[in-house]
């Protein structure tokens, strides 16, 4: 009941915050009424009261802030033991299966090929976590170089077509800049992002895929990638909360990606510069 | 032959698991989607004789299709296979509506065991009722039903008999129900209901009991905001009463 305590202790500290913010301008009133011909009170007063209300305004809002932080924490950590255990429980039950029922060979191999997929998975986990730790720590800077923006994300979107047997009209360049374009950073790291970005895209934009990529100079030290799915969309209120949460919004509400690759994706462009 | 129904949008977990199911002689529908599976047990009255439900699904997650699956009177065993195995998570599962909850990674031995044993329920349930009619009494004295005032409660058939009015119990709430007739007379605490129901031994929020109990009194009390037979030890938990001072 960890998230429902959160919960109610939001309601409580709001409830409680309400209540002193209503009793501190009550307060503030009587005495304004009671003191309004003693002029040094009623200044002294004036002044005290509003700070003491804004002190508590403030108290409240950092008290529910950090309450809603730790439900976030609570959805990665959800996230994150989905995404690990599924795999794991999927292997045990091909392993657990292969030991105990008689198989022909044909059978045998699709279980081994099922269990090799979803060892790629947890590898990949592993990998995001890894990697979206090292981009809080502000990445490894002395490796950092030119690399060719154009390129890389011209492998990722082969690379996705690939890997999610999509049709060349699925995933394809809507404008694609002539000129290559030179950012200082990790190419590992920039595939990652941009890979995160267009499976992203692929997962959320339901049976028919019609993606959409574009590479953007608005200005000198500034490139902007677009991806532009046609799938169920985020809700305004959703939008903010994207990265710190497992799901893209309520539409996706926990569909397949544990969240790690778009915290990974929107943390990275923060430490790196064109 | 069982029908057993699959709501698990993991294809290889779901794959998996229908081939087990299979081989041991039940025929499997998957579907990934809570909805599809609200749609097919409720609206469209599909007859499935268990029901395998992931926590974590796209759409409607697994609580809120049991919870919906119970407030539609549909009360397919259900076991709850999800990779949230924290004792809050389990709760919460239960009292959602499910019958069984089964963290992943599992056994699979134990899984097929837990299956089992909610499709012979179902099955003794069937026999029972096709054997007698469906509004026949129980007999009071057996073990397995329990009578108090007008109402009898039948532990195998997980039913509620209060004159001609049936409701059907979840299994969960059949246990309850038991422990705290066993211990008639005498206060429970949440934490022994915790332990001795639902083999919880960690420090879980025992709130969550609470709401059980309010849905046990809806059945069982005239009036349950006045409860008579299902009464709270301030502090310490509840105590049942079969025959109150009226």
């Amino acid at each position: 009941m960890r998230i429902t305590r959160r919960t109610k202790a939001i309601a409580f500290f709001i409830a409680l915050g309400a209540c002193l913010v209503a009793l501190a301008i009550a307060l503030n009133v009587g005495w304004m009424i009671f003191n309004w011909r003693q002029a040094a009170p009623l200044v002294l007063g004036i002044i005290l009261f509003p700070l003491l209300i804004a002190g508590l305004v403030m108290n409240t809002i950092f008290l529910v802030r950090e309450i809603r932080r730790n439900e976030q924490q609570d959805s990665f950590l959800n996230a994150i033991t989905h995404e690990l255990k599924t795999p794991i429980a999927s292997i045990r039950l091909y392993l657990e299966t292969l030991e105990s029922r008689p198989l022909v060979e044909a059978q045998r191999r699709d279980f081994y090929h099922i269990m090799l997929e979803d060892t790629d998975r947890l590898l990949g986990t592993v990998e995001q976590v890894l990697k979206a730790s090292q981009v809080r720590q502000g990445s490894l800077r002395q490796s950092w170089q030119g690399v060719n923006f154009n390129e890389i994300v011209s492998d990722m979107l082969e690379l996705t077509r690939l890997r999610q047997h999509l049709s060349s009209s699925a995933l394809h360049w809507g404008s694609k800049p002539s000129d290559e374009i030179t950012v200082i950073g990790s190419a590992e790291e920039l595939r990652t992002a941009v890979f995160n970005l267009f499976d992203n895209a692929v997962k959320y934009s339901g049976e028919e895929k019609n993606i959409v990529v574009d590479i953007l100079t608005p200005n000198i030290d500034t490139v902007a990638l677009r991806v532009l799915d046609h799938g169920v969309g985020i809700g305004r209120k959703e939008l903010k909360r994207i990265f710190a949460r497992r799901h893209g919004g309520d539409a996706y509400a926990e569909s397949e990606g544990e969240g790690l690759g778009s915290t990974f994706t929107m943390r990275l462009p923060r430490v790196y510069r064109v | 032959m069982s029908r057993i129904l699959i709501v698990e949008d993991e294809m290889h977990l779901a794959q998996g698991l229908r081939f087990n199911f299979e081989a041991e002689g039940h025929s499997v529908d998957i579907t990934e989607r809570g909805e599809d599976a609200l749609t097919r047990l409720v609206k469209n009255r599909e007859d499935f004789d268990a029901l395998v439900l992931d926590v974590m699904l796209p759409g409607k997650d697994g609580f809120s299709v049991a919870r919906e699956l119970r407030e539609a009177k549909n009360y397919i065993p259900l076991l709850m296979l999800t990779a949230r195995g924290r004792p809050e998570d389990v709760l919460k599962g239960f009292e959602s509506g499910a019958d069984d909850y089964l963290a992943k990674p599992f056994n699979l031995a134990i899984l097929i065991a837990r299956i089992e044993g909610l499709l012979r329920r179902k099955n003794w349930s069937r026999i029972t009722n096709s054997a007698t009619g469906d509004h026949a009494r129980p007999d009071a004295d057996s073990q397995d039903s329990f009578r108090f005032d007008d109402k009898i409660i039948d532990f195998q058939n997980l039913q509620l008999r209060s004159g001609s009015n049936i409701v059907q119990l979840t299994v969960m709430e059949s246990d309850l129900l038991r422990y705290l007739i066993r211990n008639a007379g005498h206060p429970v605490s949440r934490k022994a209901i915790l332990q001795e129901v639902w083999n919880l031994h960690q420090d879980t929020d025992t709130r969550a009991i609470d709401n059980f109990i309010v849905r046990l009194r809806r059945y069982i009390e005239p009036k349950p905001s006045k409860p008579r037979y299902l009464l709270t030890v301030r502090g310490l938990g509840y105590r049942f009463l079969s025959n109150p001072e009226h």
